[in-house]
């Protein structure tokens, strides 16, 4: 990994960052983002307001995922991966040093594309994961659990089958459970990465209806390539675009029914309208 | 040439069943009819009898071995030049090559029966209570009756405590050299990869005088069942290493991210999500590792050494131990010492069976998510990889090998198209 | 601070990578750190065997200087002090030559019956088998060899004594063909035969599907499409696998103690009675021979430690280089 380690470590780790509770907003600033050395993202600013939905729309390889990743400092675990720029979590910022990695990614939780639940452990495990490895102890498990599945439209579907491996699920139960994992840290945002791209219709407009749900506790972010889906479910939509040989950058960003029903930029207006990407 | 449809046969054959026609059954080539097969016997019986006159009635050889050494030349070469009389000469080459391979795998197959089967069949029958209740501190060599009067109880306590000793060391020495290597990374990774290589090649004899060298030498108790315990601890690192090292590589790198995007630190998504992920392939492999522990006898001289006498204290004094026992009984060939050999080579070959049958089946059972099985069950076969039909997602996994696709053309040139 | 916000004016995106402050955890970096130190305490133990050999053989050198290496016999006690390797070197050398004629032909049959033959359904049993072949302790081998091939073996080398002997190392001096380096070095082929043929099968299984589709497309018979796509592609693993597997025979010693009947003689007659094997000379000499005699065998422990670190290393060299050894960890 390209990370060093600075040496002052000890004056700021001491420092217990207080997060808040409650959906918290998120700025990016100026982000630039290298893979070994290639620019793939370049002076990406986006506003994602507390309790919205935004969508991140955008043709493959456009690095909306690079930068979903950079939210919550996942990039920094590739090889070779680089970054420039500031996110902002409810004013923080989580390069900064005054949170941990790990603490920022408790805030700032994740839904992958291909659901992704712990093989090893049980459905009632895979949903308190993230708290036994925080080591946050609960009062009521079960009740968390609980409340976690049926934020996650899934409680009624598994509660008779807590015990079982997460492998054994459907791959739309398969990915509820990681929602609902990710819900029980209690995020205060949720990023989520095409999470319906492996599912079927009737997965999929159960996960919408659980981000609806959802969307007052927790402000979420979304990937995804379904136009209708980022119609659907977003209040703010940001349109990516790399042209060719040339990093990533927002075309153009703004609420969802002014990016779909009367864009400024004309790409943007043939992207969503279909004719390109 | 897979989908060829039946109808088109329907009016000159009796129309086929719609089960599917199985590709690529080596042993079963289209091709290879009843009249292949009485070649193939009416080679083996005449070469028999060619060899058999030449053998035992002209040259007044013995031994089985030259014998059937003498048979399959001779097999071999009549095979080939009759059926150069049947198909071309290619194909002849091609089924004479096939015998030699399918000869060479069952002689390997035959050897490990033989070997079971005999010590088996010597042993069991001079299995006896006292052996599993008595040590050999009444041993007298030259007493006929001695198998009423020893066990070897003493070596069992031995191997077990040395055995059980060098894994309880073994085992997480291993598992965390391969956390090192696929899991924390950075620099010097290579060379440790190819140290750990390099030592699984090691003698292991030098692994008994290098530890004596370093500790028997100074240490108080000149030979200890602890001793041992080192040098086959150095045995079973590397290869408990590199397999261990295999499994963690197939655990799909999704749930690493998975872990970590709930803030996890490294070490838990390492102790909470990895290795839970990898256990059954750690099972397997540190059980493997065990069992070829169990056998190794060379470095046992140098440090437990062995003993007549009951020594329960790994830590203090000479101990018997399985290996080194059967070992002196062999080369002291006497009358009834032959039979104890016969037994205790019997319970030792026994308890290695367990051991590799349990790793086996622990292998299998109650990992993770299919496709995940799937994959570890390729790594631990490696050959099952190119079997198309457990075909491996390729998740994750640093160096995840591709799947191969067995052929799946009928590897006949001689089939005919349309029938 | 570690990211340079500061210098980012709007609309002027910085273009040089910031530094992310190494935030782990303590308990990670002990994690890391303790994970990083028992790994490379590997390294630190092969050295250690290296060292601790050298230093507590190195006084017998110091006695028979390089004759060590030129001498054969293990007179270490009284006036005359005669002892060295020459002989047990040969013998090793030989034995390992043997194994490898026996093992290296039957190992690849194996490997290519079970990558390109065996039925799918039959194959991982054979696998099973072929590991367990590994697994069976060499002291079972050699209690098998003695009373099982060894007298069914004899009659084949004095046979071959007979009437081969116009090839020299077919001749015997003695008419006694039992306990030979002929027979040791026929047990060690049996035994390496399972290393050989797992590596072998691994490479070979690596092999590209569509070159040995494109060969049998061509009209290739399965056997030509083998000698023309799988044997070339595995090339470089089969060599590496070849020189595993010896480098277990030269370290191989229950099994040739039990076999071999201690000759100091080095004879060209690999059938006849008697030869001696440095792993043989280590485990039969031990404790006699008094404080010269432990130093000559720890420094001949050291002889074979690295004659066979030396070949493993090579091995993993070719096949780390070779085309079909990508993939492959010996
Ligand atoms: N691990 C990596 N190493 C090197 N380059 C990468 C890596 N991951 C992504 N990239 C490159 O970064 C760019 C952006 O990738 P990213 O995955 O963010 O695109 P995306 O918009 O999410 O695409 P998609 O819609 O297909 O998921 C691409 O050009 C890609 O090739
Ligand atoms: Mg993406």
């Amino acid at each position: 990994m390209t990370l060093t380690a600075t040496n002052d470590r000890n004056t700021v780790s001491d420092v217990q960052p207080t997060p808040g509770t409650g959906a918290a907003g998120l700025v990016a600033r100026e982000v630039c983002a290298w893979f070994s050395g290639r620019l793939v993202l370049e002076g990406v600013t986006l506003a994602m307001p507390r309790s919205t939905v935004t969508a991140l729309i955008g043709p493959s390889g456009c690095g909306k995922s690079t930068f979903l990743r950079i939210l919550n400092r996942m990039h920094e675990l590739v090889p070779g991966a680089q970054l420039a720029g500031s996110v902002e979590l409810d004013g923080t910022d989580i390069y900064a040093g005054r949170l941990r990695a790990t603490d920022t990614r408790r805030n700032i939780g994740m839904v992958f594309q291909k659901p992704n639940p712990f093989p090893a452990m049980s459905i009632y495990d895979n949903v308190l994961s993230g708290l036994k490895f925080s080591r946050i102890s609960v009062s009521d498990r079960d009740a968390l659990v609980e409340v976690s599945l049926t934020k996650a439209g899934l409680w009624n579907e598994v509660k008779n089958r807590m015990r079982e491996l997460g492998g054994a699920l459907s791959g739309g139960q398969q990915q509820r459970l990681c929602i609902a994992r990710a819900l029980a840290v209690e995020p205060r945002v949720l990023l989520m990465d095409e999470p319906c791209s492996a599912l079927d219709p009737t997965s999929t407009a159960r996960i919408e209806q659980t981000i609806a749900d959802i969307a007052d506790e927790v402000t979420v972010v979304i990937v995804t390539h379904n136009m209708q889906q980022a119609q659907r479910v977003s209040d703010v939509c940001a349109f990516f675009l790399a042209a060719e040989n040339e990093p990533g950058r927002i075309i153009e960003a703004g609420p969802t029914d002014v990016i779909f029903g009367s864009p400024t930029d004309e790409r943007t207006s043939d992207y969503v309208h279909g004719r390109f990407g | 040439m897979t989908t060829l449809a039946p109808t088109s046969s329907s009016t000159a054959a009796p129309p086929l069943p719609p089960t599917p026609r199985r590709i690529g059954a080596p042993l079963r080539p289209r091709d290879f009819g009843w009249a292949d097969a009485g070649i193939l016997a009416a080679s083996l019986l005449s070469s028999f009898l060619l060899v058999w006159v030449v053998f035992y009635q002209v040259t007044l050889l013995s031994g089985i071995f030259g014998f059937l050494l003498c048979w399959y030349a001779a097999f071999l070469a009549l095979y080939w030049v009759v059926t150069t009389q049947v198909v071309d000469r290619q194909a002849a080459t091609d089924r004479t090559a096939t015998v030699v391979v399918v000869t060479g795998a069952f002689l390997v197959l035959g050897i490990v029966a033989f070997i079971v089967g005999w010590v088996t069949w010597k042993g069991v029958g001079h299995l006896h209570t006292n052996l599993f209740v008595k040590d050999m501190s009444h041993f007298v060599p030259a007493d006929r009756n001695v198998l009423h009067q020893i066990g070897v109880l003493h070596a069992i306590v031995g191997t077990v405590e040395q055995v059980g000793i060098a894994a309880a060391i073994g085992v997480p020495v291993a598992v965390t050299t391969a956390v090192f290597l696929n899991e924390v990374g950075g620099r010097g990774t290579r060379i440790v990869r190819t140290v750990v290589t390099a030592m699984s090649g090691l003698p292991s004899i030098v692994a008994g005088v290098f530890v004596y060298s370093i500790l028997v030498e100074t240490s108080v108790s000149r030979y200890s069942g602890f001793l041992a315990s080192l040098a086959l601890f150095i045995l079973i690192l590397p290869s408990v290493t590199r397999t261990t090292e295999e499994v963690l590589r197939i655990v799909p790198g999704g749930l690493r991210e998975a872990s970590l995007a709930l803030g996890a630190s490294e070490f838990r998504t390492v102790w909470s999500v990895v290795l839970p992920t990898a256990r059954s392939g750690m099972i397997t492999a540190s059980l493997l590792g065990i069992a070829i522990a169990v056998g190794e006898t060379a470095p046992l001289i140098f440090t437990s050494f062995g003993n007549n006498n009951m020594n329960v204290n790994p830590f203090h004094g000479a101990q018997a131990a399985l290996p080194l026992v059967l070992y002196d009984f062999v080369r002291q060939p006497q009358g009834a010492l032959i039979d104890l050999a016969y037994a205790t080579a019997f319970i030792l070959l026994a308890l290695v069976l367990i051991l590799f049958v349990l790793a086996r089946v622990l292998g299998r059972q109650r990992s993770t998510s299919g496709a995940l099985r799937a994959r570890l069950r390729s790594v631990l076969r490696p050959s099952a990889r190119s079997g198309g039909s457990e075909n491996p997602s390729p998740v994750g996994g640093r160096a995840g090998r591709p799947p191969l696709e067995i052929l799946t053309v009928s590897p006949n040139p001689k089939e005919p198209l349309l029938p | 601070m570690a990211i340079a916000t500061e210098t980012v004016g709007p609309g002027r995106a910085p273009l040089t990578p910031a530094t992310i402050r190494n935030d782990r955890r303590k308990g990670d970096r002990v994690f890391r750190g303790f994970a990083r130190g028992t790994g490379y305490a590997t390294l630190v133990l092969l050295f250690l065997i290296g060292l601790f050999l050298f230093i507590e053989g190195w006084p017998a050198i110091h006695v028979a200087g390089w004759h060590f290496f030129t001498t054969s016999g293990f007179q270490t006690i009284g006036k005359t002090k005669h002892f060295g390797v020459e002989a047990s070197l040969y013998g090793t050398v030989v034995v390992a030559l043997v194994a490898l004629a026996v093992g290296t032909p039957v190992a690849i049959a194996t490997a290519l019956f079970l990558t390109e033959y065996a039925p799918r359904r039959l194959r991982p049993f054979m696998i099973a088998v072929v590991d367990l072949a590994a697994a069976i302790p060499s002291v079972i081998y050699g209690l098998w060899a003695i009373y099982e091939l060894q007298p069914n073996v004899v009659g084949i080398s004095g046979w071959m004594s007979r009437h081969l002997s116009w090839i020299p190392i077919f001749k015997v001096a003695t008419p006694q063909v039992n306990a030979s380096l002929f027979i040791a070095g026929l047990v060690v082929g049996i035994m390496i035969v399972p290393i050989i043929a797992s590596v072998t099968r691994e490479v070979f299984s690596l092999t590209p599907p569509g070159e040995k589709e494109g060969a049998l497309a061509l009209g290739a018979t399965r056997s030509a499409m083998i000698r023309r796509v799988v044997l070339p592609f595995g090339r470089g693993g089969m060599i590496s696998a070849v020189m595993l597997g010896m480098g277990r025979a030269l370290g191989e010693t229950i099994a040739v103690v039990i076999i071999l009947s201690e000759s100091f003689f080095i004879s060209p007659h690999i059938l006849q009675s008697g030869g001696t094997t440095v792993a043989q000379l280590i485990a039969v000499h031990f404790g006699q021979g008094g404080r010269l005699g432990t130093q000559a065998l720890l420094f001949a422990g050291l002889v074979l430690f690295a004659v066979t670190l030396a070949i493993n290393l090579a091995a993993s060299a070719i096949v780390s280089r070779s085309r079909s050894g990508a993939g492959v960890d010996l």
